[in-house]
């Protein structure tokens, strides 16, 4: 057995608050291999993530990186001790180019200048090494997230990162970009670089790492080598008993609830984003959209939720014209939204949970009388919420940014969910979000259906549009090229080769799928 | 943020104590550096304000104004709206005052309440117009309540010398209010005045108005995040400029406390002296949270003072107040830690950490 190359002793991180993230973790690593660390949201994951890369002082516990003792006091230290780190939030200069966002802060310099051509070369000669292909030259704000990923990854490598840090690299990439990020992991391993990886998704878990370790209420239960476990023994040891991630289709469906009639939507600078979108959604009946990011599903949702003006076509919701409705009014009929990314549309981090779980409702006379809050009913509110949907937080005042992103992610559904709604718009559901609260929130979108709610699901995890649509409709560059009622021989295949362009179906096919 | 953790805000003042003190030390090596006589100019900053009855009401004079001046900043800041209009508001505000007080109405004691409420009415407009230009035309409220300043200042000072100064006198002032419109003194023959109430009164106003109205969470909220705003059907623009005119409304007050104050009695041209552009000093220590508002004015008044004694007293000019503002400001606002605390952390075996 080597010896390890990292070594964390008796963790113990106290938040000012009291919140107790980490309580005694141990973690081994073993150079050259992948290491995964797993565990529901807010076991600490992220907290011991940042004390071994100097963001968190420890209270308690000790550190050790290739048998020598450290004692960070910040991320300074920790990249000298050779450890690199990339966040689920990226910390790039937008405006920059790619090169000078790697070379940032130890840029390579000739005489006293800026040396742009060595920057240049050296960016290119390492993005060949390790696999993460992407153009030195553009501006980082022009890139897709992934790319943006791989950016921060060589920033890490630039400065020489012997061991990686990764905190939910996949939550933000699309199937096809996970595939490519594990080869260049692979390709990094192969040179002897050590890699930890955190991740919701167990087969992904499976598929890369060599051994885990599982954290549970901010201490590890145990440490596996990944060949002696598959899904469900590793699913029992994170949240403590059986996980099973089946739900029922619906029943029966409703009345048509929104009609969607030759809609077409163009974005600020003229490009058209979605044309000629036909379709309807059921009260009682869960309708997934399918496609790469970027052909049109979210603008469609946005469209509906008032977000987005509308180019041509209409809307109606049960019998009236949508176009006519403030958002405000949408929502006051019973529409519901749970936005794709939380904390620039779900939340107001830096407001309390309690405000942010009353902020769609604030006509409510349970939290406004003539002007003035009435904040007991606003934290009652927030109490129940909280209790309902166990979400695990230190108490109704605390800023909702504070929270662990799974965790965040349920106050935003605690808040569409809390009523029961008409219409829900549903995308990525379940990002960042651990098992237990994945069948939650699942729970809690069908539910929703159950009490005769139009959903319109989108996801990138076309294994969860499979395991709760009703329905699907397939969006190609803009466009609905092919519908499905769900089935259990329908494959995530089937749909990939709709959702890529290379398959389409006919006409009369495609009507049969949408009434 | 409704609720602030004791700890965070323990930590937030030591900054903050820190900053001054940084800031001192460099004023103080400066003073040292070029006076003549350092010491009895350091001791005059430091202890003339507090030294008399007299210059204890300038102190609490500008306290006051202060204290306006940075309510009308963080309501703002809190939408995060850049919008620095509190100065034109100021001189609007004044004017329609002093309108009031050189009419038949000023002998009379509506003069005041009235006077205060003209002036609210006509900062409030020049608060309205970079909001709504904002949310028509999407025109920067920097820029656009800068030019708005611009232009009160020269229209204000242009009707002062033409239309209120005695014809042929030569002044650049009004003739003085009737005495019904002056605000009454707090202690006599000082300039504590009603002002400092109107200032207090309008702090906790300020405050149950940002966090116990449905309108003070909307502002926060579009403050907050706007994009999420939007999505829970709050209109971020109406928020917006209903703030930038509220705010406008606390600018023209200060304009009425201004001349109907006992420093003036009157109005002078270019009688703010940039005073009301301090606001955003204010602002910024106090994290835009008004009942940090009056604190930070009084402390940061004391200072104004005693820069200003010390430059009519001593060798030393007025303008090393300038390098104080700006080193607090530059330490405050750029969230600097303090040094060594790694290393003070480490000798104490990290209790402070942990301290809750
Ligand atoms: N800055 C902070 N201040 C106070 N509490 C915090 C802070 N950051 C995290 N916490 C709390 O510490 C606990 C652990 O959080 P952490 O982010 O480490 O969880 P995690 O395992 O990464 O979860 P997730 O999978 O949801 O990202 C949570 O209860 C969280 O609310
Ligand atoms: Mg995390």
């Amino acid at each position: 057995m080597t010896d390890p190359i990292l070594k964390a002793t008796g963790i113990t991180r106290i938040y000012p608050g009291g919140t107790v993230a980490n309580d005694g973790v141990n973690l081994t690593v073993r150079p050259g291999e992948v290491h995964a660390v797993v565990g529901e949201n807010g076991a600490g994951k992220s907290t011991l993530m940042k004390v071994l890369f100097g963001l968190e002082k420890p209270d308690a516990g000790s550190l050790t990186v290739n048998g020598q003792k450290v004692d960070f006091t910040g991320p300074k230290d920790a990249i000298e001790a050779g450890i690199g780190m990339v966040f689920q939030h990226f910390s790039l200069v937008p405006s920059f180019s790619v090169y000078e966002n790697v070379v940032l802060g130890s840029e390579p310099a000739k005489g006293i200048s800026f040396d742009r051509a060595k920057a240049i070369a050296t960016v290119r000669e390492l993005s060949q090494k390790f696999r993460l292909t992407v153009d030195p030259l553009p501006a980082v704000r022009r890139l897709p997230v992934g790319q943006q990923q791989r950016v921060e990854i060589l920033k890490a490598l630039y400065r020489d990162a012997q061991i990686l840090i990764l905190d939910e690299p996949t939550a933000v990439l699309a199937p096809q970009e996970v595939e490519e990020l594990f080869t260049a992991i692979r390709a990094l391993t192969a040179q002897g670089r050590t890699v930890i990886f955190i991740a919701h998704k167990l087969p992904e878990v499976l598929e890369i790492s060599d051994r885990i370790t599982v954290m549970r209420g901010g201490k590890t239960v145990g440490e596996v080598e990944t060949k002696d476990v598959d899904e469900s023994s590793l699913a029992a040891m994170m949240v403590g008993r059986e996980v099973s991630l089946r739900v029922d289709r619906a029943a029966t469906t409703g009345e048509r609830a929104l009609e969607v009639k030759n809609l077409r939507l163009v974005a600020g600078n003229g490009v058209t984003l979605a044309d000629d979108l036909t379709l309807n959604v059921h009260h009682g009946e869960i309708l997934g959209l399918v496609g790469v990011e970027g052909n049109g599903q979210a603008e469609l949702l946005e469209a509906i939720a008032g977000l987005r003006p509308v180019a041509g076509g209409s809307l109606t919701l049960q019998g009236t014209p949508l176009d006519e409705l403030t958002v405000l009014e949408r929502r006051d009929r019973g529409l519901a939204s749970i936005p794709e990314d939380r904390i620039a549309q779900g939340l107001a981090t830096g407001a309390s949970v309690a405000e942010n779980l009353a902020a769609t409702r604030l006509d409510d006379p349970r939290f406004v009388r003539r002007g003035i809050l009435n904040l007991k009913g606003i934290r009652d509110n927030a109490v129940a919420l909280i209790d309902r949907f166990s979400i695990r937080v230190g108490g109704p005042d605390v800023d909702v940014g504070t929270l662990s992103g799974g965790n965040m992610q349920k106050v935003v559904v605690a808040r569409e969910l809390s009523e029961q709604p008409q219409i829900l718009l549903v995308n990525q559901p379940t990002r960042g979000v651990d098992l237990g609260a994945t069948q939650f929130i699942w729970k809690s979108i069908t539910d929703a259906r159950d009490g005769g709610a139009a959903v319109l699901l989108s996801s990138a995890d076309l294994q969860e549009l499979l395991a709760l649509s009703d329905r699907l409709v397939v969006f190609y560059r803009g466009r609905i090229v092919a519908a499905f009622v769900n089935h259990a021989e329908l494959t995530s295949e089937t749909l990939g080769a709709y959702m890529l362009g290379i398959e389409t179906q006919t006409p009369e096919a495609m009507a049969g799928a949408m009434r | 943020m409704s609720s602030i953790r004791p700890a965070s805000a323990l930590t937030e003042v030591t900054r903050v104590l820190l900053a001054v003190a940084i800031a001192l030390a460099v004023a103080f090596l400066i003073v040292l550096a070029t006076s003549e006589e350092p010491i009895k100019a350091f001791r005059t900053f430091l202890t003339a304000p507090f030294s008399s009855n007299r210059t204890r009401g300038l102190w609490i004079d500008d306290v006051a104004k202060l204290t306006l001046t940075g309510l009308a900043f963080s309501l703002v800041f809190q939408a995060r709206q850049f919008a620095l209009g509190v100065q034109g508001q100021v001189y609007v505000g004044g004017l329609a005052a002093s309108f009031i007080a050189l009419s038949p109405i000023g002998v009379t004691p509506l003069s005041i309440p009235l006077g205060m409420l003209v002036a609210m009415c006509a900062g409030s407009v020049w608060g309205f117009i970079p909001g709504y230009a904002k949310a028509r035309f999407g025109a920067s409220e920097i820029v656009s309540s800068l030019m708005l300043n611009y232009i009160a200042i020269r229209v204000v000072n242009w009707v002062i010398r033409a239309h209120l100064a005695p014809p042929g006198s030569g002044q650049l002032n009004s003739p003085d209010f009737p005495d019904a419109s002056v605000l009454p003194a707090i202690i006599q023959g000082t300039r504590f005045d009603l002002g400092i109430v109107v200032a207090l009164v309008m702090t906790g106003l300020v405050w149950f108005v940002l966090y116990r109205t449905v309108w003070g969470l909307k502002l926060r909220l579009v403050g907050h995040n706007p994009t999420f705003a939007e999505g829970a059907g709050i209109r971020a623009n109406v928020v917006m400029i209903s703030t930038m005119t509220v705010s406008g409304a606390i600018g023209g007050l200060l304009g009425a406390v201004y001349v109907q104050g006992r420093a003036f009695g009157r109005i002078a041209i270019d009688f703010d002296g940039n005073l009301a552009f301090e606001g955003i000093l204010i602002a910024i220590v106090a994290k835009s949270r008004p009942l940090a508002v009056p604190v930070v004015a009084l402390a940061y008044g004391y200072l104004r003072q005693g820069a200003q004694l010390m430059g009519l007293r001593t060798d030393v000019p007025t303008e090393i107040l300038g390098v104080v503002q700006a080193l607090i400001i530059l330490l405050v606002a750029s969230s600097f830690t303090l040094p060594g605390r790694a290393f003070i952390a480490r000798l104490m075996g990290r209790k402070p950490e942990v301290a809750r």
